[in-house]
């Protein structure tokens, strides 16, 4: 399935919800919760966490992976936080309007 | 973490190579988890990542730090451009360096002709120079001198300002001895030096009693020129006598660097205050006289209006004073005309010449030059625009790869932008040394006797050429980026860039048309400057110009007596008959142009001749016609029995003899002069009329009375020498000082100085056009050629088919040359349209031309097919020599 226009940063937003993650694992989780219906298009998800980096709605550590690599983690900073509420909300708000009208009969 | 990527940009590079070095491996890892073997796991997860200098990039331009990245390697790769192709480069800075160069030098030039105030000038927008007017014999004279008397009057009856202040200058003789030389004497009140915020660097300027009306003190304030060149900068200056003309001056002070005053055209030496120099110069018989008496005009008027005072409201406040001022002369010469119909008024005008009311053709041709100059720089932006777009047509494949390689056109076009910034940066730096060089010719060109030649010597030049280079800059990158913009990649792969030559051709045929069309409107205004040159210069004068060495002499020490003033000025002309290649000598009063007296004037028909004040009067010994080559028409010369005591003769010239007596025989006829009372002065001949004040203005005419009977004392000695005069020079100096008395000294001077500074404005006009003209075509031919050569190089596959296809040679040529020819010939509508169109402003600045001169534009046609010929004949003959074997199988 093809990502909607402008959800790939909610989505990297929402996964960073539960904890700081780095490039490879936003991905997988992604993947994973959504039962492989979700493919982030790799092409797209580093320029999209730099990007999210540069407005400060994530922060970047490094640190050390589960099998002792360096990596680059995420985390979401305050405003990351405040950001995910309204983009949630914003797509609560569309989801429920293009289900009412697909649901007229 | 900006800052941070911009100064660890090493740092950021090697974290983004980590991060998604370890994606990779995460994804291998996995993939070997659920069973694939090592390699084909790598290889899945790479291919599964994508390009990864591609996602690398991207991630850069989200961090917002790739400008930096992309102007490092638009650099690199511009630096490496150069390399390869030095010659593109050089094209374009030399190019855009000329252009540039004229610009920066011309701004010096009108800046300080028009924009620029004197140096420490305070509050120069409150500070006027004052001109009078008033219309005599029909005539309205605007003046900026005025009698020392007019000064005083303006100054009492005017209310609009807290300062006013006299300013002359004289040429004098300024030392003692060998050291002893001809300089500009400033001579200006004690307030004079309010007006600046000038302090002395040693000594002080001069006190209100020093400059006091009647009872002036002999002193004198150096500029620090005049004080490092003859004191070496010591302060035991102060207090030193220096002898200015006759009188002896105590030094007071010395004014600081670069403090010229307010100099209108050689730079001022020295200043004596205005009185002192009123009441010791015997120009006039009575030390009282130049204070009370209106016939000695020197001095101009400065005056800074008092705060809330409008410029409109100080020219009515000076007119009315002027008005009064001309009634109390009138009170004095009762034969003036009444104030309404004299209209007498004054005008305080800006502090700058060239922007007043007596503004020279030289600003107007500074100004019009400035003109020319922009439109070389707009050539050269043109030029080197098409310069771009011709090598960006060879780069299509190059570009059309890039951008089919995910590199967007934003960064394509950057590059170009940081390209031409950069070499704009070093055209411009070479623009500055161009205009270091140049600016010294335009400074020699256009003010000659100013002492400033520093081409750059302010930020305000500086600041022009930063402007100006950046304006370049941004108009040059117009037409590439413009066409950039539209490149089709498909269609440019797949054709090779082969045959896509007329994409974008329309542009460049667009600025070549242009380029063609500002090189004929340049070139038409050089065609119109020669002409009107050699107009002015076919003028009869009524005298001959280059055989003629004029000597003037200068008494100190001692005054004579008259007797022997007159015996001394006797032996100078003797000795100068000896002197080889001398052939002829004679006395006479003025030089031409240079100054001329009035008199009063009666004939038995006019109680006083209306327009006496517009005949001059000179004095002429016998053999002064044939020294000067002026005709006599009628009657005789005058013979050695016209002397003192003989009965009194005249000459006159035609036309004030037909004014004076018209229709009749002037021959025989009375003229009195000076009052109706004197004896009859005879006419016994007629001359023909000499220009006397201007070369294209007409004076009224002259009267000649032989020196012997007039002013012998006054008498200029006047040498003909065989061929250039300019030569006898320095050997008639000598052979004459040798007879001076004390501390006297002759000055000799070719009467060409006297003429050539009237022809300046044409014979600027004409070097400046045809220089800039000739540079504009050069650009113009070498764009051209560039674009055919292109044209040719793109076309070698076609012209291998027609050569094969079995056209000859001439065709090829003919085919390549009309190319060219097609450009020249729109180009020679555009400017010869543009040209006539815009003539009727130049014709001011012409002599005796027409703007729409068939000649001019007939030359310029030639030229430019010409130039258009040169410049497509290499090519064109490149092409005939295609090979159809070669050519078919390039590519």
């Amino acid at each position: 399935v093809n990502l909607p226009q402008g959800t790939l940063d909610l989505l990297i937003l929402k996964a960073l919800s539960l904890g700081p993650l780095h490039g490879w694992a936003i991905s997988e989780r992604i993947h994973d919760v959504s039962r492989a219906t979700l493919e982030i298009p790799q092409g797209s998800l580093y320029p999209a966490l730099h990007r999210l980096e540069r407005r400060k709605w994530i922060a970047a550590t490094w640190g050390a992976s589960d099998n002792n690599r360096r990596a680059k983690y995420y985390e979401l900073t305050r405003a990351g936080r405040k950001q995910l509420g309204e983009e949630v909300d914003a797509w609560a708000k569309l989801t429920a309007a293009v289900g009412l009208v697909l649901d007229m009969t | 973490m900006w800052l941070r990527a911009l100064f660890r940009r090493a740092e950021v590079e090697r974290d983004l190579d980590d991060e998604l070095r370890f994606h990779i491996a995460c994804e291998t890892e996995k993939l070997i988890r659920q069973g694939v073997s090592p390699d084909e796991a790598e290889w899945r997860a790479r291919r599964a990542f994508g390009g990864v200098e591609r996602i690398k990039d991207d991630a850069r331009d989200a961090r917002g730090t790739a400008w930096i990245d992309a102007i490092l390697y638009d650099v690199r790769h511009t630096l490496r451009g150069v390399r390869r192709r030095p010659g593109f480069a050089a094209a374009v800075i030399l190019t855009l360096g000329l252009g540039l160069g004229a610009n920066i030098a011309m701004f010096g030039i009108v800046d300080r002709l028009l924009f620029r105030p004197p140096a420490y000038l305070h509050d120069p927008a409150r500070i006027h120079r004052v001109y009078i007017r008033e219309r005599l014999g029909g005539t309205e004279y605007t003046e900026k001198g005025m009698p020392y008397t007019q000064y005083r009057d303006l100054a009492r009856w005017s209310s609009a300002f807290d300062v006013t202040a006299a300013f002359g200058a004289d040429l004098l003789a300024v030392g003692t001895g060998e050291a002893t030389r001809r300089m500009q004497v400033g001579i200006v009140s004690a307030s004079y030096f309010d007006l600046f915020d000038a302090r002395p660097v040693i000594g002080r300027f001069f006190t209100a009693r020093e400059d006091s009306v009647g009872a002036a003190a002999p002193v004198v304030v150096l500029t620090s020129a005049f004080w490092r060149a003859q004191y070496g900068g010591r302060p035991n200056a102060l207090g030193q006598v220096l002898e200015v003309g006759s009188l002896p001056c105590t030094i007071i002070g010395v004014a600081p660097p670069g403090f010229a005053g307010i100099d209108d055209d050689l730079s001022t030496s020295v200043f004596i205050p205005a009185n002192t120099y009123g009441a010791s110069m015997h120009y006039v018989q009575n030390a009282t006289d130049y204070y009370t008496k209106y016939n000695w005009s020197w001095t101009g008027m400065l005056a800074r209006r008092r705060a809330g005072v409008t410029a409109a409201a100080a020219t009515a406040d000076l007119s009315r004073a002027f008005r009064l001022s001309y009634e109390a002369e009138r009170a004095m010469i009762p034969s003036l005309p009444t104030a309404d119909v004299a209209k007498p008024s004054a005008l305080a005008a800006p502090i700058q010449l060239e922007r007043g009311p007596l503004a020279g053709a030289d600003s107007r041709v500074a100004l019009w030059t400035s003109g020319v100059a922009l439109m070389v720089l707009l050539i050269a932006c043109a030029n080197v625009a098409n310069l771009f777009l011709v090598r960006g047509l060879q780069r299509q494949r190059e570009h059309a790869l890039r951008l089919a390689l995910g590199v967007s056109r934003g960064r394509l076009l950057r590059h170009i932008v940081t390209e031409l910034g950069l070499l704009a940066g070093v055209a411009t730096a070479a623009g500055v040394a161009i205009a270091l060089i140049g600016g010294r010719v335009l400074h020699a060109l256009f003010l000659p006797n100013s002492s400033d030649v520093s081409a750059l010597g302010d930020q305000r030049t500086l600041i022009f050429a930063g402007l100006a280079a950046l304006l370049t800059a941004a108009l040059t990158a117009l037409a590439p980026a413009f066409e950039s913009g539209r490149a089709q990649v498909a269609a440019m792969i797949k054709d090779g860039a082969r045959d896509s030559t007329r994409r974008g051709s329309r542009l460049r045929a667009a600025l070549l048309s242009v380029q063609a069309a500002l090189s004929v409107v340049l070139l038409v205004g050089a065609g119109l400057f020669v002409r009107s040159l050699s107009n002015v210069r076919a003028i009869r004068l009524g005298y001959d110009v280059d055989p003629i060495l004029y000597v003037g002499t200068n008494w100190r020490g001692g005054k004579l007596t008259r007797p022997q003033e007159i015996a001394l000025t006797h032996r100078l002309a003797d000795e100068a008959r000896t002197i080889p290649g001398v052939t002829r000598v004679a006395f006479g009063m003025n030089p031409p142009l240079v100054a001329w007296v009035a008199n009063d004037l009666f004939t038995n028909d006019h109680d006083s001749v209306p327009q006496s004040g517009r005949f001059a009067m000179k004095t002429a010994s016998p053999e002064y016609f044939r020294t000067m080559g002026t005709r006599i028409l009628r009657g005789r010369s005058f013979t050695d029995a016209d002397r003192e005591g003989a009965p009194g003769v005249v000459l006159v010239s035609a036309p004030m003899a037909e004014q004076l007596w018209p229709g009749r025989d002037a021959i025989g006829q009375c003229l009195r002069i000076g009052a109706d009372t004197t004896p009859c002065t005879v006419v016994v001949g007629i001359t023909e009329n000499v220009k006397e004040v201007s070369l294209t203005a007409d004076s009224g005419g002259q009267y000649y009375l032989p020196t012997a009977q007039y002013a012998p004392e006054y008498a200029t000695l006047f040498v003909r020498v065989d061929g250039e005069a300019s030569r006898l020079v320095e050997t008639v100096r000598q052979r004459l000082q040798r007879l001076m008395p004390g501390a006297s000294f002759v000055t000799v001077n070719p009467l060409r100085d006297v003429v050539d500074p009237q022809v300046r404005s044409w014979q600027l006009g004409a070097t400046m056009f045809v220089a800039f003209g000739a540079l504009a075509l050069l650009l113009a031919a070498v764009g051209l050629y560039s674009v055919i050569a292109f044209g040719v190089a793109q076309r070698t596959r076609e012209l291998g088919v027609r050569v094969a296809l079995g056209a000859r040679i001439r065709d090829v040529l003919y085919l390549i040359l009309s190319d060219g020819m097609r450009f020249t010939v729109m180009g020679l509508g555009l400017g010869a349209a543009i040209a006539v169109g815009v003539g009727h402003w130049i014709q001011p600045l012409l002599y005796d031309e027409q703007p729409a001169d068939p000649w001019v534009l007939g030359a310029v046609t030639d030229v430019l097919a010409l130039a258009a010929v040169a410049a497509s004949i290499l090519p064109a003959l490149r092409a005939s020599r295609v090979d159809p074997n070669i050519a078919l199988r390039a590519d």
